[in-house]
């Protein structure tokens, strides 16, 4: 069954004349794990703020489950949500902050023990009820704001980057551990993120989003096999991008040098993006390559090794990852498979200025 | 600590000696020293009659001031703390704009406000209403005591105020709670701290206060601070009798801070918000 939970239809927001989104529109199916993903500042936070109620758009409506919930208060919305850095409340425990919303509802004592020992079973936080919540480390309040989120039983729970002030094994044990509760109780996560990684590994279907649009709604593997545009494909791993004319369908030329391609539907002589991922390069000698360049650099990097390749006639250099390191200053030649060629419309944007500052935190 | 630090530090050091250390070993050895050597009787004599009944009065009308100063200014910190820049910075300068003012004109200035032909009176009758008497009764004293006192109840409960994260007030309405629960659930439990400091910067200097009950009580009643400043200056030899009233008032003071704290850990088990 798919019905559709939330549904945001043109929504637009400004705050002090500047755009933060620009006519969003969604729909997400109920009981499905959803990423929004994209870089700092491109309106993630905005988005989840919007449909928690704390922000109202400019324009354009929420559907919660079908109806229209526009003018209806954050308390009053059958949601919940995991703050960005908790939000846990200082002045309570452990056991009174999950049991926040229950007594709110005014549940007998006896209902709310049982929920808040059931949470704590859930996010592995058994035996914690008694402790301050400001003596708790990063992972455990993590797993607290979860627990009090899910207390009212929410139909969505709205995540905003909830592991990001955690270090990578913790991160990487908290994904797994998110996706399990997301399965055990078979409810909507609405996730946001600005980890390629993360979004890969534990989305039904991501949303690339970026300057407050939409780049691109599909499942992860739709998304890294066939982005749309050069900025998706840069964003959701590193790509090498460059300069490409479309002479007709199938038949691509770049790095001065023509291709066959899968691509169709361009218009003949049409310049576009060249998207060709590190580890689609084919590396032979110098006289069997489509294209040639100079090896700059090689580094091992664990399970393959990575090459910086300059290709006379190219600003960028090119990135090549291969299981064979060559040697630093040799000439070798490059070739791509049909299938791993993505041709691309031509993104007006810069890649490197829209995403660079979000690399010292992905690791 | 080591030996920069504590080079560093004696300036302090010599300050607190001579402006707290000394004054407090000279009221100690008033309250016990007499021309015979040591003796109780100084201590024993305020439990007699008149001091420990202005003992008791003042602690009285402090205790009413500190409650009203509590329930005016709550709201008022609690308004500022709520509005934008410009105006929260304007509101609390409103607030801070008396006490730049000497506390003796301002007294002064409540006197000629309240007095039976003051400003409010001839006002009053002015249009048409029976004017009130005021002046020279306990509740010009408490009045007084508010008036000078209440913005050391609203400042310190305005800048915890401003701490609390916005962030968990959200939390708070995520999770089912609508304004009046966010404020009874979460605003006023983490004000709490405010709400104690501002009652110790309250209602210790309205108990010891001297000048108030004399402009604005009419001297019919006087109040621990003035029965001090008189043992001091006016009275003969009384200046061991005032430092034993000193010394007890500065120990019901510390007891009654104590107790004010401890309250504040036992409710703030979670601690303060940083
Ligand atoms: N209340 C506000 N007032 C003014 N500008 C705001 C406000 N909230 C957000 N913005 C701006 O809107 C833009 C998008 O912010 P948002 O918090 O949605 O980004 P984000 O995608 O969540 O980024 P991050 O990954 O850094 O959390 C930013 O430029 C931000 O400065
Ligand atoms: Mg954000």
């Amino acid at each position: 069954m798919s019905d559709t939970i939330i549904s945001l239809r043109g929504v637009s927001v400004s705050f002090d004349g500047e755009t933060v989104l620009d006519n969003l529109n969604l729909d997400i199916e109920d009981g499905t794990f959803v990423t929004l993903l994209g870089p700092s500042g491109c309106g993630k936070t905005t988005t989840l703020r919007i449909i928690g109620g704390f922000v109202r758009q400019d324009e354009g409506d929420v559907f919660f489950a079908g109806e229209n919930i526009n003018n209806v208060p954050p308390h009053k919305r059958k949601l919940n949500t995991v703050f960005q850095r908790y939000a846990l409340f200082p002045h309570l425990n452990v056991y009174e902050n999950i049991a926040f919303g229950m007594r709110i509802q005014k549940k007998p004592e006896s209902e709310i023990k049982a929920k808040v020992t059931e949470l704590l079973g859930l996010v592995s936080l058994e035996g914690f009820e008694k402790r301050s919540v400001n003596t708790l480390s990063g992972g455990q309040q993590q797993r607290v704001a979860i627990a009090r989120a899910l207390a009212n039983d929410p139909k969505v729970l709205l995540l905003d980057e909830p592991l990001g002030a955690l270090d990578l094994k913790l991160r990487k044990e908290m994904q797994v551990e998110l996706k399990r509760i997301q399965h055990s109780l078979g409810i909507t996560f609405l996730y946001v993120t600005h980890d390629q990684e993360e979004a890969l590994s534990m989305s039904d279907v991501i949303v690339v989003m970026n300057h407050g649009i939409v780049q691109q709604i599909g499942s992860p593997l739709d998304i890294y096999n066939e982005p749309v545009n050069g900025f998706v494909a840069d964003f959701i791993g590193e790509s090498n991008i460059v300069d490409g004319i479309m002479y007709a369908d199938c038949d691509v030329e770049f790095c001065g040098a023509r291709m066959v391609c899968v691509d169709t539907g361009f218009a003949p002589m049409e310049e576009v993006d060249v998207v060709v991922r590190p580890e689609d390069v084919i590396v032979v000698p110098a006289e069997e390559g489509f294209f040639t360049g100079t090896v700059l650099s090689s580094t091992f990097k664990g399970v393959h090794y990575e090459m910086i390749v300059d290709v006379p006639g190219q600003d960028e250099d090119w990135m090549i990852q291969s299981t064979v390191t060559q040697e630093v200053g040799a000439t070798i030649g490059m070739k791509v498979d049909p299938e791993n060629i993505h041709i691309m419309k031509k993104y007006t944007g810069d890649y490197a200025s829209d995403i660079d500052y979000t690399e010292n935190v992905v690791e | 600590m080591n030996k920069k630090s504590s080079v560093l530090a004696a300036p302090f050091a010599l300050w607190i000696l001579i402006f707290t250390v000394v004054p407090l070993a000279l009221v100690v050895y008033f309250a016990f020293w007499g021309d015979n050597g040591f003796t109780l009787d100084f201590i024993k004599s305020i439990g007699e009659g008149e001091y420990a009944k202005s003992l008791g009065t003042s602690i009285w009308l402090g205790a009413i001031a500190t409650v009203i100063c509590l329930l005016l200014g709550y709201p008022v910190a609690y308004i500022i703390s709520r509005a934008k820049g410009i105006s929260q910075r304007t509101m609390v300068m409103l607030i801070m704009l008396p006490q730049w003012m000497n506390f003796l004109l301002r007294t002064y200035a409540l006197m000629s406000l309240l007095e039976n032909n003051g400003l409010i009176n001839t006002w009053l009758r002015d249009i048409g209403l029976d004017p009130i008497n005021i002046i020279n009764t306990r509740a010009a004293v408490v009045l007084g005591m508010v008036y000078d006192f209440l913005p050391f109840m609203v400042l310190p409960i305005y800048s915890v105020m401003t701490k609390i994260d916005h962030r968990v007030t959200e939390a708070a309405q995520d999770l089912g709670a609508n304004g009046f629960v966010v404020f009874r659930r979460v605003i006023l439990p983490l004000s709490v701290p405010g709400i104690i400091s501002g009652i110790t910067m309250v209602f210790v200097p309205a108990v010891s206060s001297f000048i108030i009950s004399r402009l604005l009580g009419g001297g019919k009643e006087m109040l621990i601070g003035d029965v001090i400043e008189m043992l001091f200056i006016q009275v003969e030899g009384g200046r061991n009798v005032g430092a034993a009233l000193s010394l007890v008032l500065m120990v019901l003071m510390l007891i009654c801070m104590t107790l004010m704290n401890h309250f504040d850990d036992s409710e703030d088990s979670g601690g303060m918000i940083a």
